[in-house]
Formats: C-alpha cells, structure tokens, sequence
C-alpha cells in the first residue's frame, strides 16, 4: 500500500466529497430524499405540490395543519430546491451527529418547523394583513443557522471591525439581509421568524421539546433501530459536533470518542485505495476528464442557440438613433440614377469589338474616367490611386477612384467611407451599386448637415481595391501601392453596396466578418437591421440563410456558416479590410426578387450615413465578439467563450497531469502488487521523502514504478517539440511563395510527407538517440509539452478568433488520447496492428487530408483555396496558415511519432 | 488685380485713413462669388481711439468692455481668432487678408503682454483668457500651461510698441472649441453700431454658421506715426464663404429635396433621354442671388457713425459686364481693374444688391496660393503613430521660404530624432533626403508631462515646383482616467499648424486640426469591479461565517458550557443587571 505521502498534493479532494456523501446520517438523507420526491412530484402539471403543501396564511385551518409540516419539503424550482439542499445538508447533518437520529426527527417535524411556521402566520396575517405563500427548507437553513450563531456566540461573543464588536449571533441577519437582496422572491420575514426560532433554540429555552433520552434511548433498544437501520445516529452516539472535538482527548466522561460511523468503514477503505491508486489517478483520471471538457464544449455550443443562451439585439450607442429621420432619396433622384446607370451602360457597350450582345464588363480606364467626371460633376474633391499585388505568381492590379464630400464647417477629423466595387464580392458586375453610390454623392453633397467627411470609394474589384486603399490611407501601404493624394480624417465607419442586377430585390443580405475573424461592432450590424426592417420594410439575412424561419436547427446552422467563415478568416467582402484597421464596416446586399427598388437601398444608405454622421464618439459602445444567429439574436463572447476554452483546456489538463505523472509514475497497470508495507515504514518514507524531493537521487530514476520522485530528462523533448513549431514555417513558406499551379502537387506531397515524417522520427527517437528504460518518460515528456503548447496557443487564440480555435481543437482532440502503447503489456503484433490503425486514423485527421475533405465537401478546388489562402496572407494579412502550420501540424506530428514508438 | 492685392490696397487705405483723424470708425463688406456657387464675404469694422484717451479711459469708439481687459492684463496687442471650417484653397484661391485675419479650427489667441519676467506675463495671461473668456463666451479660460506656447519666430507685433525688451508673446489654441451664436452676440456688441446699422446688420447668426467657412477676428494694436500722435485700433472681421444654394433655400423649409422632375436640367442629347431618366447637365451659368436672399436680409442703412459717410462700404468683386441691380439710392463706383465695383451706403435707407442669372463671361481671376500643406496622422493602434506633413509648392521657378509652427499636447509625445524628409518633383519620384536640407533652423521646446506641450518651429525651405513631405514618429501617453473627457472614444483635438510664409507682408496659413485618438479605458470597468467585489464579499462572508460557526475545542472544554446552562447564564445577567441598577440609583 502507497502512502498518501508519496502522492502529489491535491487541492480539491473529490474522494473526500464522495466520504462525505457516504456517511451521511439517515435522517438527513431521508429528509434530502422528501424534498428530491417534492421536487419531481411538483413536475407534474395535474396536482400542484406547492398549493397543496406551502403555508398560506389564509389557508390556515385545523384541517390543513399539515402545512405546517410539510412546507420545508416543498420547493418551488430546481434552483430552490437545489441551493436549500446546499445549504441544509452540512447543517442538518451536524444537527443529527450531535443529537441522534431520533431527537432530531422528534425536533424537525415538531416544533422546528411549526413554530417558525406559527410565528410567520401570525405576523403575516394579523400585523401585516397580507397573504404571501412561503415554502422551501431555507427555513431550517435559518433556523440551524441561528442556533449555531448562539453557540458561536458563548464561546466567541464578538468579531471586531475595525474599532467596531459585533455580536456574533447578528450573523445569520446578515445572512438573511443578503439573501434577500440577492436572490429574488424571497421571503424576509419567514426567514427571520426562522431566526429567531433557532435562537430559541439556542439559548435553550426549546429544550423541553426535546424528548428525554431515557426514552429515547428505550425506543432505541426495544426496536433494535441501531442493528436495524443504516446510517443510523444513536443517542448514544451523539458528539458535540464532529469539527470540534478533538479526538486524542478522551477525557470526556462516559462517551469513548465516536468517530466511525456504523457502516462506512469499508467504504473508506474503499475510498482510501482508490486515492491510492496512482494508476487511476494519472491515467484514467485525466483522461476521464479531457473526454469531459471535449464533451461539455461541444455540448456548450450546441445550447447556445436556445432562447436561454442567446439574447434579443438591441443598440446600446445611444447617438446612432437608427430610423428616426426622414429619408429624402426618391422622386426625380431615381432619373438621375437611371441616367448614370445608362451612361456606364454605354460605355460596357462601346466597348464590344463588333457590336456583339456581349458586354465588356471590364473596369476600364473609360469607366473610371467617366466615375471620376460624375463626381466632379457633383462639386466632389476626386483623386485616384493605382496599385498592384502580386501573390502566387499573380497580379492583381487596378486602379482606385475615390472622392470625398468635404462636411461644411467640418475641419477634416472625421469621415465615413462608402464603397461601392465594380465587381461585387461573387465577381458580378456592381452596375446598380455604382450608379447608386453616384447619385448617392450628388445627393449627399446638398446637405449641410454632415458633421463627417463622405468618402465615396469605387475600387475596380471586392478583394484588392479596398485593402489598397485602406493601407494607403494610414500609410502602411506596400511599394506597389501609391500613397493617397487626398485624405480625409479619421474613418468612423463603412459601408458597402452591392447591388448586381436589374430586377427588384427583395431582402437586403449583410455580410459582417471580416479579416481574421474580426468583426465590426454590433452597434453597426444592428442599425442596418433596424433601418432596414424598421423604416424601409426590407427583410435581412445573414450567412445566406434565405429561409430562416428562427427554428433551433436554422439557428445552429447560421452560427455554424458564420464560424467556418470566422475560422477561415478570408475576407468576405470590400468591408472585411476596414476591420484590422479597428473601422467598422458591413456590406449591404441586394438579394432575391422582390418589389424593393434602388431607391429603398438608397434611402436605407440614407439613414445608415445619417446615424453614422450623429456618432459622437467611435462605435464602442457595443459587441465586438459575438455570434449571430438571427438578424436580431446573438451570443456575446461571455456565452460562447467557455465552449472554446474547454476544448482548450482539455489539452492543459492532459499535458498538465502528464507531467505530474512523469514526475511521481510512469508505469502501468503491470505489477500492481507492491508488497504492502507496515504502518510505520510507511511513514518513515513518506516523510523521507519530502527531503528527497529537492535531491532527487538517481536511483528513484531507475525504478520508475516505485512511488518516488523521478528526475525528469528535459533537453529531448523540449528541443524535439520546439524544433518542431519552427519546422512547421517551411510548410508555412512553401504553400504562401510557390506558384499557385503547384498548389495541388504540393498538397499531396504534404500528405506523404506527414505520412513518413512522424514514423521517421519515431524510429531515430527510439533506436538512436535513447536508451529504452528512457522511452516510457520520453513519450509522456514529448506529449505533455506539446500539448502544453497546444492548450496554451488555443485557449489565447479563443479570445481572438473564438471559431478557428474551436475547429482546431476538436480537430486535435484525438490527440489527447494517443499514446505509445506500452511494450510490457502488449505483444508486439497487437501493438503493431494497433499503431498502424491509429496511425491511419491520425493521417486522415491531418491538416492537407482535412483541407482535401472540406475542398470535396464545399465543392472547390484545393488550388484555388490555396491560391487564395496566400492571397490571403500576402494582401490582407491573414494569419489562419501560421495557426495551421506552426500550432496544429506540430501537435499533430508529435502526436503520429508517439503512436510511431509503438511500431518500434 | 488679385483678391490679395485688392485686400493690401484696403488695408493701405486703412493705415491712410487714421493718420488723419485720431478716432474714427470705418466699415466695409467685400463680396466676391468663388466657383462652386459659393460666396465670399469679408466684413470689417476698425475704429481708433488715441492713446491719450484710451489711457484715461475715454472711450469713444473703442469697445469699453474690452479696453478695461486689456489695461487690466497689460495687454499691449491682442489678437483673436474663431474659425469653423477648412479654406478650400484649391477652389478658392488663396486666403482672404492672406490669412493674417484667419485662425486655426476652433479659437486662437495671441497677445503681447506687459511684464517683466515671464512668470508675471503668464500671470496676466491667465487674466486675460478668463476674462476674455466671460466676455466672448468661449472656454478660453481652459488655455492653460499645458496650451500655452511662445513662439518665437512665427509671429510678429503688428503695432508700434516703445519698447520690446518687456513685452512677452503668449499664443493659446482651443482647436476643439464649437463656434457659434453665442461668440457672435458678444462680437457683435463690441461694434459702435452693435450690428443695427451699416454692414453689420448683415450678420445673422443663421446664416453665418451655416456657412462653408467662418473666421471672426479681432485685433487689437497701438499705432504711431512719426507726428508722434499714438491710437490704439482695434480691427474686428468677419469672413464667411456661403454656399448660394443652401443660403437662399427658405429658413422654413431648409431641407434640400430633390428637385421636382419638371425643373431637373438634363442633357437632352443623351440617346438614353427621357421622362424618367436624366443625365444631369452641368449648369454653365452664373446663379442669380441677391443681399437679402442669401443673408435673409438686406442692410439697413449706413452707420451713423461712420466717419466720411461710408464712401464705398460694400464693394463686389464680379466682372464689370456683370448685370447688377442695388436699391435706388446707392452710388455706384467701379474701379479700373475691371472687377470691382463699391457702393456708397445712404444712412437710414435699407441697401440691396440683386444679381440676376447669367451665361458665365469671365470669372475673376484667383492667383494660385503661394503653398500648399496637408498635415495628417499616419499609422494605426493605441500605441504609436506618426504626424505626416506635406508641403508643395506650386510655382515652377521660386523657391518658398517660411516658418512651420506647431504645438503639440503633451500626451502627444513626438520622436524628433525620426525626423525623415522626402521630396517628390513633379515627374512623381519619390526621394529621401535628409531634413537638414529643407530645415534651416529648428526652435524645439519639449513637453513636460501635464504642465506644458510641445513647440516645434522649423524655418524651411521647399524647392520650386516640388512636394516636400516631412514625417516623424510619435508615441500615445496614458492618460489617468479622470483626464479623459467624457466623450472619450471620440479622440483628442491636436491643434492645427501655422504657417508663415514670406516677411514683411507675411502670408498665414493654417492646416486642418486633428483627431488623436488615445488609449482609452473601459469606462465600464466599475460596473465589472462592483460585481467582482460583491463576490468577493460574498466569498469572504462564506468563510468568515464557516470559522464562526465552527467551534475548536476540547471535549472538556464541550462538557464544560454543556454545563453553562441557560439558567445560570440568565441568573448572571440579572445580577449584572441589578448591579447596575443599584449603581446607578446610588451615584444619583
């Protein structure tokens, strides 16, 4: 047998809850039993419990005395009855060990109950004329309570504040007085007549209630209830409260020091071997509760669109008041607009080579130059600006029109941003959109009360243009980017419109993440919820969910597409390159056939410009981290955070309890008949060696079963798991610099590679560079540290991309759970056999294999994902690869070498 | 003949006036109608009163309220600026009085003040900004340390003074001070007439603020001839430019709706034309506006007051062929430039102009502004960012000089070490070059963490027909929370920059003030503090409560207050109790 001695210390003893649990008396269970059967009998809508068992003081007659009694059983919520068991069952539980079994059930349903009963209808009915039901065992709660302060209060009569004594039997009012600030709907009266019931009690004056042990304890003998009954406290066996007294001094009188309780035992023994039991404690235990925290995660998202979990969206910037103005846009503007939209017609026209149907849907320098003309036209400062990118061996290059409204009597410290592209985000042509936003600009341009500059944006494309721009902007443009001529001041907001083609629209789709996960304040999202749907009648949707009928399953679905979208951190649309620029901006989407015209897009741009331009302050007020999952429902990050972090936290418990383990046991299940050791020998170890903790002799080294302290051989797995983080920047290199045409090839080549790498490894660990007493630590080393680092980078990535590090965790969580299988207790060929197939189950869980999957389950192309990934990373400075490449392909290539020691 | 050059005649014509007579009163408005519909108009009110008087506190002219400040503050010369708005130089040519009557956004003050040691001047500098503050309405009386500057090169006394050595330049800004009525009512009662009568009765505050741009001035400076006798003048201005469109649009119903379709102007020779689709023709005519339309009302007469009966108070600088119709009554003059022409006012006989539509001859030629500076705040986050400042000079064949002046607030902490120039020609190519080729002389004085800012002048030097960029770094300080405003997600105003170009007649520009944003707290971090602290408290009650209820003894310790019985406890009590009763009743 182990000492407890030889076991790491432990903070929270779960065993010693379970003891605790096991031995309590019988009354306390029985009575922790009648209110559980209240409680569920209450469940049922036929009868109801509580009007038939709670004191109502009207109710109060000779037949319905009852209520006296059975008022403390009867809860009338799970929160009610589960925080009163709470709170009763230490207090009861001590009540019945110092009295007995039978006192206290002659007490509780006699007069611990009907006097503080009797005292709350007297007061209730005959003082205050009122009639309010009470119910739930807080009474007895108090009543203990109260009983305890007067004994607290003979021997310890004050605790001194500052200069101030109070009298220690005030502290249950305190607790009564916080209780009833705290938690709604209680009752301060019965509380306190319960009070004052267990001061009574306390100071004795109840005593004559008590029935007289010469009969009780002849009850107790005539009945054998000690023989008969389990958990049975006898008179006999009655303490002064089990805290207190001290068992080495006997010299109490006649009672020898009662400290067992009939029938626990060998439940204790029971417990004491399981606390001894290293092998479940560091193998079994932290496995139990990874798989937990896995499974609580999942669970936890999976709640979140439940009305419970979610909220109602509301607009906290009070400055914004979205929808209280008018909207002017209409009447002959809708001329003017159908007039650009001619004039960029004929242009996409002229340019036909042979007068062919076929439009040139082309940005051209006609066009610009014909946007730039409009907006001089409409007494607009206009400049441009030419860029180029070059990723994947692609160019991307354009040119930028932009023109600003300066405000009358502003000085240039604020500005919004209106952008409206060429091509919309699914390569359309924006004609509608153009048009629009060049009206828009005339329009805007005769109103004197902008308080904020207007930018108007016309980039030839959704992904380059604006991040040109944007960078240009604050100076961080790169070389091929030309500065901006004309600036403005500080950007407050943006606004996209995408309207690409001809026919009315119906609902208005409002594209909101943006790079990296990032994304704009709800503040904003919700003004273009509201102006739409409030004012001009237009429906939103979100995420493409067209028929969105609030049903969980469409919920989910929606916090679903807008977590992929989150986790892959593309950008969505032109807004998406405000965001890391902390500018707020959404795009508006005309979508669907309906009877919505331009003009009720423009006059929703309208009111969005005019709730922008009353801001006072930067949009702060609001949500930054948020899931949607309805045009008006949402989960803020206080909700949905937890289910991230507990997958995180899985990996930390793991590598945490791994690395306890190789300090304490790193052996198995083998040999675990230890030739069991005398009391005192024990002991001797034990304290042996809490010195031998610091010395950390070789020889516990190389008997790694035995309970002693292990050095720990670092170097080897600390060198093997960085080196692998910083292998994973040559994937990283590779897939963001070469061509994209070889994107595919590097792709399967990615999977050979992971095929072989983890093996090779496995093999130059195990025949070259250690020695095989070494492996057992060496395998646990190298995986706690890696998942350490795993934990680590995920639960910080939660707070910043909440969804990508949620994919990646679940993706890694069998990671967890392999391990080199132990040689001495498989044969080789089982543990062949099962390395191969874990292994064959890891390869398909590896990043290339998980990207191939998703490219055939969306129906892409894995080169144009990847082309666009790079893209990613080299225009819009996007990071979602580094996570790939540099946190998930190293853990999970340790996690493949550990399965890898196996085959060796 | 250029604005600028018609606007140095006016003011030579000023500096005649008074050698003549050594208190007087003259006003004047000056309309010129700039491209993009918008107007120009420059008032200006001066009046003299002699040293001699002044020093007695005879007033005649001289606004008293004023006169009694500055000799209370030992102010020898006073000037004052509110400006709304940013001068579109690009439009609009260059600045109206070549920006010496103009300030930065928001209010600037600047004057000389009368002590013998700067403490003594910083003294009466700080009484003079809260009195002027009563007596403008503005919160002048927030120009502190931390907002007080001296420059040193940027500003020269424009009076004649007896002797500098005692003299002390003091200059404020307020770059985030809201211009309004309640600066103009104050403005306004200075004048001799208080805006009843002349000019001044144009002014509404309606229409003022609703303008483009806005600056008031007042300036306030002795003069002495060689005769020796002394006045002190004060010139009081006000430049608006109007937007003709949105000022004559009715005070009830101000809301620019879209036209009716009938009075759209379309381009009729678009093959798409047609009653519901309209290309819109840019208007190629002059619009028609008039006194009364544009300021919502027409001047009542001349000043009384004015000395020589206001020979050409209004003048309007639009080509000679231009159709023009004033109330009967007025004389007309034109001047030989072929632009300007003034009319004399009648007193006590309402003055209109009316000028009808017409297709657009010539327009009034605008010289190109001497330079041009943009200055803006680069990089992004809460920690850093940079100031970057453009300087272009447009004349193909000289270089310009001028003095760069800036005061930063001391949370604005600047690296002048990364001090970086680029120069840009006009083929587009960037280069950098090192800033001590641009900058002749550098005056730095550096902040001092909450008692004063930074001041930076830089005597520079741009090329002809070149950009010349200047940037530097900067670093965001942390304020304490109680120094945030309460708008504080909004940023913080940095006071615009101020350029003096040229010597004797200085030229002043100024750039656009700018939005700084800092760091700022989660202000609703109590609300988060109070819930941490009552779990706290909730948890440190569990506890206290769990050692109070628990008892630490020994069994016969136990057997021990088993024995204290109720009984004897009680029988205890009463013999205290009758003890004390017994005490007492015997002291008394």
């Amino acid at each position: 047998m182990a000492t407890p001695a030889a076991l790491p210390p432990l903070p929270f003893n779960p065993s010693r809850v379970r003891s605790y649990v096991l031995r309590l008396p019988l009354f306390t269970r029985l009575v922790l039993l009648a209110i559980l059967v209240f409680w569920l009998l209450e469940l049922q809508t036929v009868w109801s419990v509580v009007q038939w068992g709670s004191v109502i003081p009207e109710e109060i007659n000779i037949g319905t005395m009852y209520r006296l009694n059975t008022y403390p059983f009867i809860h009338v919520g799970f929160f009610h009855a589960f925080l009163n068991l709470l709170a009763l069952t230490p207090l009861l539980e001590r009540f019945e060990a110092e009295h007995g079994t039978l006192t206290a059930v002659a007490l509780f349903f006699g007069p611990l109950s009907t006097f503080p009963a009797g005292a709350y209808v007297l007061f209730e009915k005959f003082v205050l004329h009122r009639n309010t039901a009470v119910v739930g065992a807080s009474v007895w709660v108090f009543l203990l309570l109260g009983s305890e302060a007067i004994r607290t209060f003979k021997s310890n009569p004050y605790f001194s504040l500052g200069p101030y004594k109070i009298p220690t039997w005030t502290s249950p009012l305190f607790a009564c007085g916080l209780v009833s600030i705290l938690v709604p709907n209680t009752s301060l009266l019965g509380h306190l007549c319960a009070i004052f019931v267990g001061y009574l009690f306390g100071l004795g004056f109840l005593k004559v209630f008590v029935p007289p042990e010469k009969v009780l304890r002849w009850i107790e003998g005539k009945l054998n209830l000690l023989g008969r009954l389990p958990h049975y406290v006898s008179v006999d066996q009655k303490t002064y409260g089990r805290y207190g007294v001290l068992p080495t001094t006997t010299a109490g009188g006649e009672r020898a020091t009662p400290m067992s309780y009939l029938g626990s035992s060998q439940r204790l023994a029971a417990i004491r071997n399981l606390r001894t039991n290293p092998h479940f404690l560091f193998v079994h235990l932290p496995r139990i509760l990874s798989l937990v925290c896995i499974i609580a995660g999942v669970v936890w998202l999976l709640l979140l669109p439940l009305n419970d979990y979610s909220r109602q969206t509301y607009i906290s910037e009070n400055a914004l008041l979205p929808g209280q103005v008018h909207a002017y846009f209409s009447g002959s503007e809708q001329h003017i607009f159908r007039g650009y939209k001619k004039e960029l017609e004929a242009i996409l026209e002229g340019q036909t080579p042979s007068g062919q149907e076929s439009r040139n849907e082309e940005y051209t320098p006609a066009v610009s130059e014909k946007i730039q003309s409009v907006l001089r036209a409409a007494g607009l400062k206009v400049a441009t600006q030419k860029y180029e990118y070059t990723s994947s061996g692609i160019t991307h290059q354009g040119q930028n029109v932009y023109a600003i409204i300066q405000a009358p009597r502003g000085d240039a410290t604020e500005a919004i941003v209106l952008v409206a592209a060429w091509k919309t985000v699914d390569d359309d042509l924006n004609l509608n959109g153009v048009s629009l936003a060049l009206t828009l600009a005339g329009y805007f341009k005769r109103w004197s009360l902008w308080s904020k500059d207007i930018i108007f944006l016309f980039p030839p494309d959704s992904k380059t243009g604006t991040q040109a721009w944007i960078d240009a902007y604050h100076d961080m443009q790169p070389a091929f980017v030309q500065p901006l001529p004309l600036k403005s001041g500080a950007l407050q907001g943006g606004l996209v419109i995408e309207y690409s083609f001809d026919h009315r629209f119906e609902s208005l789709h409002i594209l909101y993440d943006g790079v990296n996960g990032q994304l704009p304040n709800l503040d904003l999202f919700n003004t273009a919820v509201s102006i739409a749907g409030g004012q001009m009648g237009i429906g939103s949707n979100l995420q493409e969910m067209w028929d969105h009928n609030d049903s969980y399953e469409m919920r989910l679905q929606t916090i679903m597409r807008g977590m992929v979208k989150q986790g892959f951190g593309y950008a969505t649309g032109p807004h998406s390159s405000f965001m890391p620029y902390h500018i707020d901006a959404i795009t508006l989407q005309a979508k669907g056939d309906g009877w919505q015209d331009e003009m009720a897009l423009g006059r929703t741009i309208e009111g969005l410009c005019r709730s922008l331009n009353n801001l006072l302050e930067h949009l702060h007020q609001s949500f930054f981290f948020y899931l949607l999952m309805q045009a008006n429902r949402f989960v803020s990050i206080g909700t949905y955070l937890p289910s991230a972090m507990l997958i995180a936290g899985n990996f930390t418990i793991m590598a945490i309890a791994l690395w306890l383990r190789t300090g304490y046991y790193t052996g198995s299940k083998q040999n675990p008949a230890r030739p069991p050791a005398n009391a005192e020998e024990t002991s001797l170890r034990a304290a042996a060696l809490t010195e031998k903790l610091d010395a950390n002799t070789a020889q516990s080294a190389v008997t790694p079963d035995s309970n002693s302290v292990i050095e720990r051989k670092l170097a080897l797995p600390l060198t093997l798991v960085v080196g692998l983080h910083l292998l994973g920047l040559v994937p990283l290199y590779i897939f963001n610099n070469i061509n994209h045409q070889y994107y595919s090839t590097a792709t399967y080549a990615s999977i050979g590679v992971n095929a072989i790498l983890p093996i090779v490894l496995a093999a130059s660990l195990t025949r070259g560079l250690t020695t095989p007493r070494d492996q057992p630590q060496l395998s646990l080393l190298i995986k706690s540290f890696s998942l350490l680092v795993l934990g680590l980078f995920l639960s910080t990535l939660a707070t910043l991309n909440f969804s990508l590090s949620f994919m990646v965790g679940l993706l890694c969580t069998p990671l967890s759970f392999v391990n080199r299988i132990d040689p001495h207790t498989t044969s080789r060929p089982i543990r062949t056999v099962l390395s191969v197939l874990g292994l064959v189950f890891l390869n398909v869980l590896s990043p290339p294999v998980v990207l191939l999957v998703a490219c055939s389950y969306f129906g892409t192309d894995v080169q144009t994902v990847l082309t666009q990934a790079a893209f990613g990373w080299d225009v819009w400075g996007m990071w979602t690869q580094v996570v790939v490449w540099c946190v998930w392909w190293p853990a999970w290539v340790t996690g493949c070498a550990l399965l890898g020691f196996s085959l060796f | 003949m250029t604005v600028r050059s018609l606007f140095s005649l006016l003011f030579l014509a000023a500096f005649a006036s008074f050698a003549s007579a050594t208190s007087d009163y003259h006003e004047s408005l000056v309309l010129q109608p700039l491209p993009q519909s918008a107007l120009l108009a420059s008032f200006n009110f001066q009046s003299n009163d002699s040293q001699e008087s002044f020093d007695e506190r005879h007033f005649r002219y001289f606004p008293r309220a004023l006169g009694q400040i500055l000799r209370h503050a030992n102010t020898k010369e006073l000037h004052l600026r509110f400006t709304t708005g940013r001068w579109d130089a690009e439009s609009w040519g260059p600045r109206p009085w070549n920006g010496t009557k103009e300030g930065g956004t928001g209010v600037e003050l600047w004057a000389w003040i009368d002590a013998v040691d700067d403490e003594a001047a910083f003294a009466k500098w700080i009484t003079l900004t809260q009195s002027l503050s009563g007596l403008f309405c503005a919160s002048l009386n927030f120009i502190d340390s931390t907002r007080t500057t001296r420059p040193v090169a940027s500003f020269e006394p424009a009076g004649t003074h007896a002797a500098l050595d005692n003299l002390h330049l003091l200059h404020g800004t307020l770059p985030g001070e809201v211009v309004c009525t309640e600066n103009l009512t104050p403005f306004l009662k200075l004048l001799p007439c208080k805006g009843k009568a002349g000019v001044a009765s144009l002014l509404d505050g309606h229409k003022l603020f609703d303008a483009s741009w806005q600056s008031m001035s007042v300036d306030v400076r002795p003069i002495c001839t060689e005769t020796s006798d002394c006045v002190v003048q004060i010139d009081q201005s006000v430049d608006i430019v109007l937007d003709i469109d949105r000022s004559k649009r009715p005070r009830d119903n101000p809301i620019p709706r879209p036209v009716p379709n009938e009075q759209l102007v379309c381009d009729t020779s678009k093959p798409y034309h047609s009653d519901d689709t309209c290309y819109p023709l840019e208007s190629t005519s002059e619009k028609a506006w008039g006194l009364s339309e544009v300021f919502g009302r027409s001047i009542s007469g001349s000043c009384p007051l004015t000395e020589g009966s206001a020979d050409g108070a209004v003048c309007l600088r639009v080509p000679h062929e231009r159709e023009v119709h004033a109330s009967p009554g007025a004389v007309e003059a034109r001047k030989a430039d072929g632009y300007t022409r003034c009319f004399t006012l009648e007193s006590s006989t309402p003055f209109d102009l009316m000028i009808p539509e017409q297709q657009a001859t010539a327009q009034v030629p605008l010289d190109e502004p001497v330079l041009r500076a943009e200055r803006t705040i680069v990089g992004h986050g809460q920690e850093r960012g940079g100031m970057r400042i453009i300087f272009d000079n447009p004349s193909a064949t000289n270089a310009v000089d001028f003095i760069y002046f800036e005061t930063l607030p001391w949370f604005l902490r600047p690296y002048v070490h990364t001090l970086q120039a680029t120069i840009t020609g006009r083929d587009g190519l960037r280069r950098q070059v090192p800033a001590s080729q641009f900058i002749k002389e550098t005056f730095y004085r550096p902040a001092i963490d909450r008692e004063r800012g930074t001041q930076l002048e830089l005597a520079l030097s741009v090329p002809a027909a070149s950009t010349v960029t200047l940037t530097y770094d900067f670093e965001k300080a942390i304020l304490r929370y109680t120094e945030y405003p309460p708008d504080a997600n909004r940023g913080f105003n940095v006071a615009p920059a101020v350029i003096k170009v040229g010597g004797e007649h200085p030229i002043y520009l100024r750039t656009t003030s700018l939005l700084l944003p800092l760091p700022t707290p989660d202000f609703s971090m109590p609300y988060n503090v109070i819930i941490l602290t009552s779990t706290v408290i909730a948890l440190a009650f569990g506890s206290i409560f769990n050692l109070l209820v628990r008892r630490f003894v020994t069994a016969e310790e136990a057997s021990a207050m088993r024995a204290q019985t109720l009984k004897s406890r009680l029988g205890g009590k009463i013999v205290a109790l009758r003890d004390k009763i017994r005490g007492k009743s015997k002291t008394e």
